[in-house]
Formats: C-alpha cells, structure tokens, sequence
C-alpha cells in the first residue's frame, strides 16, 4: 500500500521517511481551494503556510499517515498549531530545528532527526534493532545520494549551457523526489540527463534564488522572457536533496544533522560566525555560475527572507551585480505579473 | 536623543522623589530603573548586548553585562514619537512594510547611528523568527560577535539539556568578551534576586485577581515582559514589593475604581505603545483590563546549584515560547482565575508569531465563552492608524459585553 507521510519543509529528510516504509509528499503550496487559512490564523502570513493550510482545511490532499512539521519559522509552527485544529485525528510531529550551526546544534538536530525516526518506524507499527534501521536508512541515504548526485550534473550542464526545457525538467525531477520516491525521482533523472533539445544561446544568464519556486511552468516562462537560469537557491530547487555526507563508522542521523544544517542553510538557518553570510553565499554562487544578473523572488510576509534582502543587495551592489527583488505569492500567475519587470531586466543585463 | 530622554527622566523622577519621598508610587520607581538602565545603555565604558525578548539578563547583569532587548527600544522610540523617522530609513534599506514595526523602528535607529554599539549580540529563537533576523542584521551591521539561544519548542529533556548547554556556553561567549570568569557566587545572589522577584511577582498577580480590581489600566502595562531586564537585581525587587504595597493599599483603602470595574478584561500580547488613548477610552467605559497575558510566572523557582538547567527551563516555559495549544490553554487558565468577561487581542501587523494564532487564539476563548475582540492595528507604527474605526469597534466591543 502507497502510505504516505505529509511534510513542508526541505529540512525534512526524505530518506528517513523512505526507510520507515513510507513515501514522502511534501504539501506544495498549489491549490484551487478557497482562501479561508486567514480565518484559522492570520491573513499576514506567507502564501505557503496559507495555501497549504488551505489544502487541508479543504482535503485537497491525499491519504496521509501522518505530517511531519519542522519548526523552523514562526509560520511554520503556527501552521503545525493549525493543522491540529484542521486535522485533529491526524498523527503529527514537530521537529525543533537550530538557527546556529555549532555543535550543540549538530547535537541536538542528530537527536531530533533520530526521534523523527523512531516515530515513523512506531507510526508504521515496526520494532526493528537499531542496526536494522540504520542499515534501512543508509539504503535509503545512498539513493538519494545518487538522486543528489545527478542533480548536480544537471545543474552543472544548466550552468555551462543553455538548454530548452532543462531547467523546468529539473524541478520536474525534485518534485517528483518531493512527492512520489526517490526511485522515481532518479528514474526520471537518468533519462533527462542528457538534454532533449540542443543547445542554444541566451544572453541574460541569471541566478535566482529566494524561498519557493517550485512550478515548473514558471521555468518555461523564464525562457520566453529571455532569461537563462544558471543557478538556483530555493527551498524547492536543489537545495532540497541535499546529499547526505556518511562514513562507514559514522552516526547516521549526526550525518543527516550535519548535512542538513550545514550543506544547505536557508535564510532562516545562520552561521554566527559570519552574520550576513546568506548575502556572501549568494555573491559566490551568482559568481561561480556565471551569472549576469541575480534575481530574488520571495513570499510576502516570509520573516526569514525578507529581513535579510537588505544584506543581500548591499553585497551583490558591492560586487556590482544587478539585482532584481520580487515579491508574491507562489502562483504562475503572480509570476507572470512581473512579466514586464523581468523582461526589462534581462535586456539591461544585455546591454 | 535617547540618553537625553533617559536622562530627563531620571532627574525628573529624582526631583519628586527629593521633594516628597513618600509620593514616588510603584510606576514611578519601575520606570526611573528602567530610565537608569536605558541611560546606561547609552553611556561609554558600559559592557552593552543588545539581545532578543527572552535572553538570560539576570545572568547576564551577574557578569556586569548591561544588557537589553531591542524591542525596548522600538517601544521606546514609539511611546515618545521618534519612530517614525526611523521606519523611512529601516524601509529605504529594504526592510519591508509588512515587517514587524518593533524590529523596523530599531533597524532604523541602527542605519542612522542613534543606537549604542553595543560589544557583542546575544539573539534568541524565542519570541519570534524576525527578531534573531534582526539580531543578525545587527551583527552583520556593527560588525560584531553574535550568540544564538535556540529555544526549542518542544518540552523534552534533550530540549532542557540543548538550551542549558547553550546557556552554559553563553557565559564562556559573555567572559571572553568581559575578560571575567563567571562568579558563581554572583549568579546565585541573581537567581536569589530572581526568586524573591517571582515570588512577589506571583503575589502581584494574585492581588490583581481581586473583584473589584486595585489594578487600573495602565499600573501592568507590559510589566511581565519588561521586568525581567531587572528581576535578577536587588532594584528589581525593590519595584515588585512596591506593586505590591500599592495594591494592598489600594485594596485596603479602596481607592481602586471599583465603582468603574463594569467589565474585567484581558489584554492579549502587548499594548500599544505610541500615545492613543485606549486606556482613557476604557476607563470612561468602565472597562478595566485585569490581566495581560503575559503577566504571568510560569516557571519554577531558579536552583542556583543548577543554573543553567533552571534558566533554560523558564525560557522554554514562558507563553512566547509555547505552541499555540498551550499558550491557550494558559489564558483560559488566566481568564477564569480573573473571571473576565472578554479579551482584546490587538493584532499586531507583522507579528507571525503572536498575531498569527489571532484565529486559534479567539476559537480558544469561544470555547470557553469568552469573546474576543480583535483589533487589526500596528502597535508600534501609528502611521497607517484608523483610530475612529477602532474606537468603534472598541466601544461595540464593550456594548456588547454590557
Ligand atoms: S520560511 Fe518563509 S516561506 Fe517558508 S514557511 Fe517560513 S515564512 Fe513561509
Ligand atoms: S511583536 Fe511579534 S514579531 Fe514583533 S517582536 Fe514581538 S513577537 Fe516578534
């Protein structure tokens, strides 16, 4: 039976929910159910939580065996607030994630990623000896290290390169991994690996980043509009299958802890040894992939995000790169609304 | 201009207080400390942190650290009308309207040079994601050394053991800032300091619950939350036993407007902190808010044999820090032990993490029949205030209680 475990969060990690059994479907944030979050919450929250919590208010959603919340926001932990109230009878954790990177945070993530653990083995009525389940869990790590792995070269074509459709392939591919298996998700890497459509040239190579991009289709439109995606850095992009770092005598779920808080940071997680550093790796990465211009897009009210766009645009002025700053919700529509600002951009960039 | 406001203040206050010793009430003497502690906090040669709403400041006053949560001063800057000339420059760097204005006025302050420097940033988890944001921005900013306090929300013994181990690293940070180890001596004397505070807090609270009040709207404004940058001090007690000589009086004499208590009410999170007449308002509608949610010792007595655990237990157990099913279940606590007729929750824009159970938090009330009434307004920035829409609804609120 296909029994899957809702989740929101790419601080999640996926194989854990694999090799407890289950299949993972991360809850995007893509519906035609009515607005109605607002009424449970507040309407001053980011479009994510909202249109997530729309789904379940409205069970747009399929059979799920339990949620999996990550407190890694204040939307966040009042969206798993909410979900108890929308869905009292479903089964929920909520994993405590650290905002620093030192060791007691490495510490203590390993512990909550190993409570996460036990509870889906116990959610799944399985009583195995530890060495089973981390033998399981390393089964699993090593698909989706492979699943990494692929993304990378993708990635790394899409940075040399430009190829139609390939960038929209890509996150085809990640949501995929999101929603259905990693053995899918890797099937359909292996067969797009090679690109469909020959190469060919654009002239405004971009970075973009922010938290959400997840829409395929908006990738294609980024193509209409002249703009060629070098690089990505949202919480729905490659970021999200992080590869998992693991030596032979290693503790698996301190790897995970490891690879998740450091490989991966988002806005929300920092290193207090170099406040800001968000804005330096943004420079770097906009830098490495060649890019002419970066772009920022992110959710309204996303308190993460947007508190440091401030630091991020003072780097990359510092650096003289471009930088174009969107906000809106995580529709295809309300990226077509910045159809004339985008546009406008890519031709400065090719001036 | 602050340290003149912090100054002004502490004369002002002296003054009266050399003219008649015994006319200084309990308000006076907790906002002449604070005006001492926001005039330190501009004064050279002071070891400054600037740090989020739930830092250790008893411990850190025991390592002769001056220290503060910015909202303070965002409070500050509203209540004597500055703000809004910092909000242009927080916005004109970028940070967004929809922000919390507490965290938008002090970023403000910050660009135009009107903050202290401060030696190092000490940011927590707890209250919300946007103020470590900010405490981030600060460092990146002054170029400073910044510590995180994650606190977890989860009340488990690896989430005691994560933040006491934090704290615990927190006083190397601290001493290698100030070149002095900690004293453990002068740690037990905070937490010492600390319990009689909590002590008498407890008492304050529990004299607040008498029907007719002695509490008047203003006497608690904000107290639980701002007191605990003077709990772990000697002046910190002198101020709680004040409140509570005055409420004993004002009950013993019954000059407490009892005839004016029509209706008992809770205010939710905080107030608003620029001038607006909202406690005049309810006194002439003979409402009178009995407790604030966050007037509340949820904690245990510190163990000063075991600091650091004692310490990170209160910080998890603080309503901040509570998921939203828990922070309700305390005010339906604080609701009957009061016996209020209803709430007032001013929806604070920007806040995610107090205003975004605006929904949750009403439905919690409903079910114990209290009603809510909330109120879309910024608490910090007056600029976009439809005051006549609010005084509406406030005085149908009330009506309605009536
Ligand atoms: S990080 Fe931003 S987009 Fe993600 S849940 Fe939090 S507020 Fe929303
Ligand atoms: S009002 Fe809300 S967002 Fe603002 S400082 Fe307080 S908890 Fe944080």
């Amino acid at each position: 039976m296909n029994k899957k475990i809702g989740f929101t969060c790419a601080y999640t990690p996926v194989p854990l929910i694999e090799a407890a059994g289950f299949f993972p479907y991360r809850i995007l944030p893509e519906t035609k159910a009515p607005d109605q979050a607002g009424h449970l919450l507040h309407d001053n929250l980011c479009p994510h939580v909202k249109k997530v919590l729309d789904r379940a208010l409205e069970n747009d959603l399929p059979d799920l065996e339990g949620m999996v919340f990550i407190n890694s926001c204040d939307t966040m932990r009042r969206l798993a607030d909410a979900w108890q109230v929308a869905r009292p009878d479903d089964k929920i954790i909520l994993i405590d994630l650290p905002s620093g990177m030192n060791r007691l945070s490495l510490d203590f993530l390993s512990k909550e990623y190993e409570r996460l653990s036990r509870t889906l083995f116990k959610w799944n009525d399985q009583t195995l000896e530890p060495e089973i389940i981390s033998e399981k869990i390393k089964e699993k790590i090593f698909q989706w290290n492979l699943l990494a792995d692929s993304i990378k070269k993708i990635e790394e074509k899409m940075t040399n390169d430009f190829f139609p459709g390939y960038a929209s392939g890509l996150q085809q591919i990640i949501n995929t991994a999101a929603t259905e298996s990693i053995d899918q998700a890797l099937a359909m890497a292996k067969s797009k690996i090679e690109p469909e459509n020959p190469c060919k040239s654009l002239t405004a190579p971009v970075f973009v980043f922010g938290n959400l991009l997840f829409d395929p289709k908006v990738y294609d439109l980024f193509e209409e509009w002249n703009v060629q995606v070098v690089g990505t850095d949202f919480c729905t992009s490659s970021r999200f299958v992080t590869r998992i770092q693991t030596g032979p005598d290693d503790n698996i779920f301190r790897s995970l802890a490891h690879s998740y808080l450091k490989q991966t940071p988002c806005a929300r997680t920092m290193d207090t040894t170099i406040p800001g550093s968000i804005a330096q790796r943004i420079v770097e990465r906009a830098k490495k992939s060649n890019a002419k211009g970066v772009i920022g897009f992110t959710l309204k009210f996303c308190d993460p995000y947007l508190a440091r766009i401030p630091m991020i645009r003072q780097a990359l002025q510092k650096e003289s790169i471009p930088f174009l700053m969107l906000e809106g919700d995580c529709t295809e529509g309300s990226m077509g609304q910045q159809q004339t600002r985008i546009e406008a951009f890519t031709e400065m960039l090719e001036v | 201009m602050m340290y003149e406001h912090f100054d002004n203040t502490v004369k002002g206050i002296k003054d009266k207080l050399s003219q008649d010793p015994s006319g200084i009430n309990a308000r006076k003497k907790y906002v002449l400390e604070l005006s001492r502690l926001g005039r330190k906090l501009y004064t050279k040669n002071e070891t400054i942190a600037w740090c989020g709403v739930t830092a250790p400041f008893d411990l850190l006053s025991s390592m002769g650290v001056t220290s503060c949560f910015v909202e303070f001063v965002g409070a500050m800057l509203a209540s004597t009308q500055t703000a809004g000339f910092f909000f242009e420059d927080a916005e004109d760097a970028g940070f967004a309207t929809d922000s919390c204005a507490y965290h938008r006025a002090v970023m403000g302050a910050v660009l135009k040079n009107a903050m202290p420097e401060p030696d190092f940033i000490i940011g927590t988890s707890s209250p919300c994601t946007a103020g470590l944001a900010v405490m981030e921005n600060f460092a990146n900013q002054y170029k400073k050394d910044f510590f995180i306090l994650n606190v977890p929300q989860n009340y488990s013994k690896d989430a005691i053991r994560f933040l006491s181990n934090q704290i615990e690293e927190l006083t190397h940070f601290v001493s290698a800032h100030t070149k002095e180890p900690l004293s453990k001596e002068k740690l037990g004397m905070a937490l010492e300091n600390f319990n009689q505070s909590s002590k008498l807090l407890r008492d304050i609270y529990d004299l607040a619950k008498t029907k007719p009040s002695p509490v008047d709207n203003r006497l608690l404004r904000d107290f639980g939350v701002v007191m605990t940058l003077l709990m772990g001090t000697r002046e910190g007690i002198d101020i709680c036993q004040a409140f509570k000589d005055e409420l004993n009086q004002r009950i013993k004499t019954s000059r407490h407007h009892a005839s004016k208590e029509k209706t008992r009410l809770m205010w939710i999170q905080n107030r608003i902190q620029y001038p607006f007449p909202m406690d005049k308002m309810l006194d002439d509608l003979g409402a009178k808010i009995v407790i604030d949610e966050l007037n509340t010792v949820t904690w245990e007595p510190m163990d000063p044999d075991n600091p650091f655990e004692s310490i990170a237990k209160r910080m998890i157990s603080i309503p901040f820090s509570m998921d939203t099913s828990k922070r309700i279940k305390n005010m339906q606590t604080l609701a009957l032990d009061y016996q209020i007729d209803g709430a007032i929750n001013p929806c604070h824009w920007g806040c995610r993490q107090g205003t975004g159970a605006r929904g949750l938090v009403s439905k919690g009330m409903r079910d114990i029949d209290i009603p809510v009434l909330n109120l879309e307004i910024d608490c910090v920035d007056s600029r976009n205030l439809a005051r006549g829409q609010i005084e509406t609804r406030v005085e149908a609120f009330m009506e309605m209680l009536s």
